[in-house]
């Protein structure tokens, strides 16, 4: 992976090649690996090394961009030329601003070597210890694991320089039951090798298996639904792309508001919920620049059920006079109130459905935020404060502006580190499971 | 294909009037001395892994380049080009696969990188329960390239920022329409692919993606629609952006994004949909593309993308729809994005039957899902999306024939009593199995009593995928057929993105369930 050194070096000389007005180059380098296995064996498994740098140029407030991985002196100075042609024929840029000059930084710590240099030996042990608890315990494994170490800087024409190491690990698993009526899901991520509990996938992986078997029908509805924190990873995902401020303002958000205003000042969620970014957080740490070069600073999207920062780009911010926006890097959402355990939720439900996962999620309209998707690898009923039986798959359609808006959330949990299973757990937040009174079903899926 | 320097430089650089002509230059001479070496390159990698001990390897050697416009309304947001060069060696030890790419293209680099995919198949055999072996393939030497007529990276970017700018005023140029965006998306894939069974190939693909979105809001009311282009990417060059009328189709997108804001919200219940190539295209790929993929059915995919309702023993015995369907998979098809002259295991580009008359017939399989099933050759659906991924089974452009007859869309309107007709692809899911599906569109027409009628908002329907295909009942004709498709479906671990076309008619569906979105989430 690319020192700070080697990667101050590169940027050096490509802004060196440089002709145009302004310039900002960057470089990213990843050592990367991978351990896949299905039916209880290893299928593909492999490594990539790469490293690519990329330019971006103005030339009269002309843009180009250009970006390659031969990094050979020939190829860079190949790149730098690359992006002033294009520059040369594009119209001018009429939200070109100059780029940031020298930025302070407070440093982020996201990268563990242990993850980035984790040995083949050892993940083809980690992944067959897996199998052989799937083998164990009389389930057919399929899962993923996965470890990476990336170097990145960044280097402007008006003198910013700014370097960053992360890393990421994850495993999932899914264990189906023979017989083909049960399947579990878990997946946990990590920047750090040493805190990602491989075993907890495997246990509640196998766990949830066996328990979802022999699935009832159970007709859709509107039901009350506990959420683990993995269906709430699964449901937020397209929710951080809706507090973009330019969007709001050009009426084409769901944040937006009837005569051309927005919703920012509003109370719209649950009033015990608070989402931020926060990028020092030390199970979730973020990236320490933002929006080209700016220093990234605590954010709060939603305090207390109020809609309390919407994200202007820097164009944006000017054109409404506004600050730039110093984040989000990541998505914590916290509950004001003492965290409720899922086991907690469950008791205090009288009829209800516990769900752990959702899968392929699409919006479906873009007013509400409302998506569609269904339930995978598990659904269990719950009456009387107890889970009684597992049911089969549903599709739902759910507005997640009425999923936490006031009077719908019931309980919140302590915020856990999870990632999107549809992303694979390459993306990470920190959130908690819910209790939800209404949630909308609207098909039945025979889908196991 | 292979460019002159002469050629080389007229159409870059210099035609451009740009002062860089040394860096081109020098590039261009480091660009041909590589060619040159991926012979040996390749020969370096064979040797090694077979001197290691693989029983099997192959080296994929390839530079992939893209150019990406992005406009709104009257200005440019984005011009770039982006390229990536290097190997991956795949190589099997003991029954278990190993794998290692670096951007490194050197004896050295390659060298290193064999001994570690060798380290890493080692590894696994030493846990592998079942070993993995692979069918033949034929030995093969060939230059390969798609059909294009002009390559669009041959062609000066200043005619393609007009053809968006042009695109955008014509939209905008319809009362009611307040933004419009479009893109411009060029991928040119230049791959060598050489074998320890002696195949040498090399290969040189072309596909082009316009798009567009016109967005319509009502300020007052806080509402808003959005109409995106029909068109969708092609396995052709920069003459697609002739053989469509985007400039007239922009304007009918801005008219229809404004009638959205006034459009009746659909009734739910029960219609006879009537749907285009332009939206059906999508329902295929996800209900009868991906089940019909060998590996999900074997488990392979059970983590991920997910399983499939089909099975190996169902082959030849399950009713996929009624008598009229037919799909075909077919990587040689003409314009299609999954066609190719040869596949990432060296087997040849073929078209065969998935489901004929209705009847569940055949799979998407690779070299070694077809020895998992003891089939003695491959349909040749290995894929890998960049030198530094792992090959594996991807789907091929999977399309449902024409009906016999010449039947037009206005034939099949005429059929139905109530009913919808659908234009373009909108909101998709379906369950990890492949049986509950729901789909929305761009543009949703009242059908009633057999006739076009008034514009319907907040549609999207739902179904199960055999009984979808069963309640098919007329398909249009030949004259009706047009193909659709994706640059990014994505499936894998990690996730990979493959480039697919599915050709279809206009055809009609007898009673499928139909949603109105916007009550769903309270606001009719």
């Amino acid at each position: 992976m690319i020192s700070e050194k080697e990667a101050r070096a590169i940027c050096e000389k490509l802004l060196s090649f440089v002709t145009a007005d302004d310039a900002v180059v960057g470089v990213v380098s990843e050592d990367y690996a991978h351990q896949r296995f299905a039916a209880n064996q290893f299928t593909t498994c492999g490594v990539r090394e790469n490293l690519s740098v990329g330019v971006t140029v103005w030339a009269g407030k002309k843009r180009g961009a250009a970006s390659t991985n031969e990094v050979d002196d020939v190829s860079l100075r190949k790149v730098v030329a690359e992006a002033e042609q294009i520059a040369s024929v594009s119209p001018v840029d009429r939200e070109y601003l100059p780029s940031v000059s020298p930025q302070t930084y407070q440093p982020v710590d996201a990268y563990a070597a242990a993850t980035a240099q984790y040995p083949a030996a050892s993940r083809a042990r980690l992944v067959h210890d897996v199998i052989g608890q799937c083998e164990k315990q009389r389930v057919t494994g399929a899962g993923f694991f996965q470890a990476r170490g990336t170097g990145a800087a960044a280097a402007t024409k008006h003198g910013n320089f700014s370097y960053e190491r992360s890393s990421l690990t994850s495993l999932s698993l899914t264990a189906r039951t023979p017989d083909g009526t049960g399947s579990g899901y878990f997946l946990r991520n990590h920047y750090d090798i040493t805190r990602l509990d491989t075993a907890r996938v495997a246990r509640e992986s196998i766990g949830k298996a066996h328990t979802s078997r022999e699935p009832r029908t159970l007709d859709a509805g509107t039901y009350t639904v506990v959420l683990e924190p993995q269906a709430v990873a699964d449901l937020l995902g397209f929710f951080r792309f809706a507090f973009d401020a330019r969007s709001a303002d050009e009426g084409r958000s769901p944040f937006s508001a009837p005569g051309g205003k927005t919703k920012a000042g509003e109370k719209i969620f649950d009033e015990r919920i608070s989402i931020y970014s926060d990028p020092w957080n030390k199970e979730l740490p973020g990236s320490q620049g933002v929006q080209g070069g700016l220093p990234a600073q605590r954010v709060h999207l939603v305090r207390n059920g109020v809609l309390e920062t919407l994200v202007y780009s820097r164009f944006w911010a000017q054109q409404k006079g506004k600050e730039p926006t110093p984040g989000p890097v990541n998505a914590i959402l916290e509950s004001s109130e003492p965290p409720a355990s899922v086991e907690e939720m469950v008791r205090d439900t009288k009829k209800g459905l516990l769900v752990g996962r959702f899968w392929y999620i699409r919006p479906v309209d873009i007013r509400t935020l409302l998506i569609t998707g269904l339930t995978r690898d598990g659904v269990w009923y719950i009456e009387d404060g107890k889970i009684q039986y597992s049911v089969r798959n549903f599709r739902f359609n759910q507005s997640i502006l009425q999923l936490l808006a006031p009077g719908n959330v019931e309980r919140i949990g302590a915020p856990e580190r999870v990632g999107s299973s549809e992303a694979q757990g390459g993306d990470s937040s920190l959130l908690p499971a819910l209790k939800v009174k209404q949630f909308n079903f609207t098909s039945q899926s025979e889908a196991v | 294909m292979n460019r002159t320097r002469r050629t080389f430089l007229q159409q870059s650089g210099l035609a451009l009037g740009v002062a860089t002509l040394p860096a081109w230059f020098m590039e261009l001479e480091a660009a041909e001395a590589a060619a040159m070496d991926r012979g040996k390159l390749a020969e370096v990698a064979l040797a090694a892994a077979k001197k290691l001990g693989a029983t099997y390897a192959d080296i994929r050697i390839n530079r992939y380049r893209t150019e990406s416009l992005s406009t709104r309304e009257k200005q440019v947001q984005s011009v770039a080009r982006n390229q990536s060069f290097g190997f991956g060696v795949r190589v099997l030890c003991g029954g278990a696969w190993g794998f290692a790419a670096s951007r490194e293209v050197s004896e050295s680099a390659i060298r290193r990188m064999t001994r570690e995919a060798v380290d890493i198949a080692k590894g696994n055999a030493a846990y592998q329960r079942k070993k993995v072996s692979l069918v033949p393939a034929p030995r093969v030497s060939a230059k390969w390239r798609n059909d294009f007529v002009t390559d669009p990276f041959d062609r000066p970017l200043d005619g393609k920022i007009q053809f968006l700018l042009k695109l955008n005023e014509r939209a905008q140029s319809v009362k009611g329409v307040n933004f419009v965006s479009s893109s411009l998306s060029f991928v040119n894939e230049q791959k060598y692919y050489a074998s320890s069974d002696g195949s040498h190939i090399e290969q040189y693909i072309i596909r082009s993606y316009p798009s567009f979105t016109v967005t319509a809001v009502d300020m007052l009311k806080g509402d808003f629609q959005t109409r995106s282009g029909l068109g969708g990417p092609q396995g052709m060059g920069y003459e697609y952006l002739d053989k469509h009328d985007w400039l007239a189709e922009a304007e009918q997108a801005g008219n229809e994004a404004v009638q959205k804001l006034k459009a009746r919200q659909i009734e739910p219940g029960k219609y006879d949909l009537v749907l285009d190539p332009t939206h059906l295209w999508l329902t295929i790929h996800e209900s009868v593309g991906h089940p019909t993929e060998l590996d999900r059915a074997l488990g392979w995919e059970a983590n991920y993308a997910g399983t499939s309702f089909l099975t190996p023993e169902k082959t030849g015995k399950l009713q996929y729809g009624s008598k009229l369907v037919n799909f075909f998979a077919d990587r040689t098809q003409p314009a299609g994005l999954a066609t190719v002259g040869y596949d990432d295991d060296g087997v040849p580009g073929q078209k065969w039957r998935l489901v004929k008359d209705g009847l569940f017939v055949d799979w998407q399989t690779t070299r070694d899902l077809a020895a998992q099933v003891g089939r003695k050759s491959s349909y040749g659906c290995t894929h890998a999306d960049s030198w530094g991924s792992v090959p594996f089974p991807r789907m091929p452009n999977v399309s449902l024939e024409a009906g016999p007859s010449n039947a037009t869309r206005e034939e099949l309107l005429a059929d139905v009593k109530s009913g919808v007709l659908i234009f373009g692809d909108g909101s998709f899911s379906i369950d990890q199995q492949r049986y509950n599906f729901q789909f929305g569109g761009q543009v949703f027409w009242e059908i009633k009593d057999g006739k076009k009628g008034e514009m319907l908002r907040d549609v999207a329907y739902q179904a199960r995928t055999p009984d979808f295909w069963g309640a098919l009942d007329a398909l249009g004709g030949r004259g009706t057929y047009a193909l659709g498709g994706s640059f990014g479906d994505g499936k894998g671990e990690p996730g990979q993105s493959n480039a697919v076309s599915h050709g279809c008619p206009v055809a009609r569906f007898r009673q499928i369930n139909v949603l109105n979105t916007a009550s769903r989430a309270g606001r009719s």
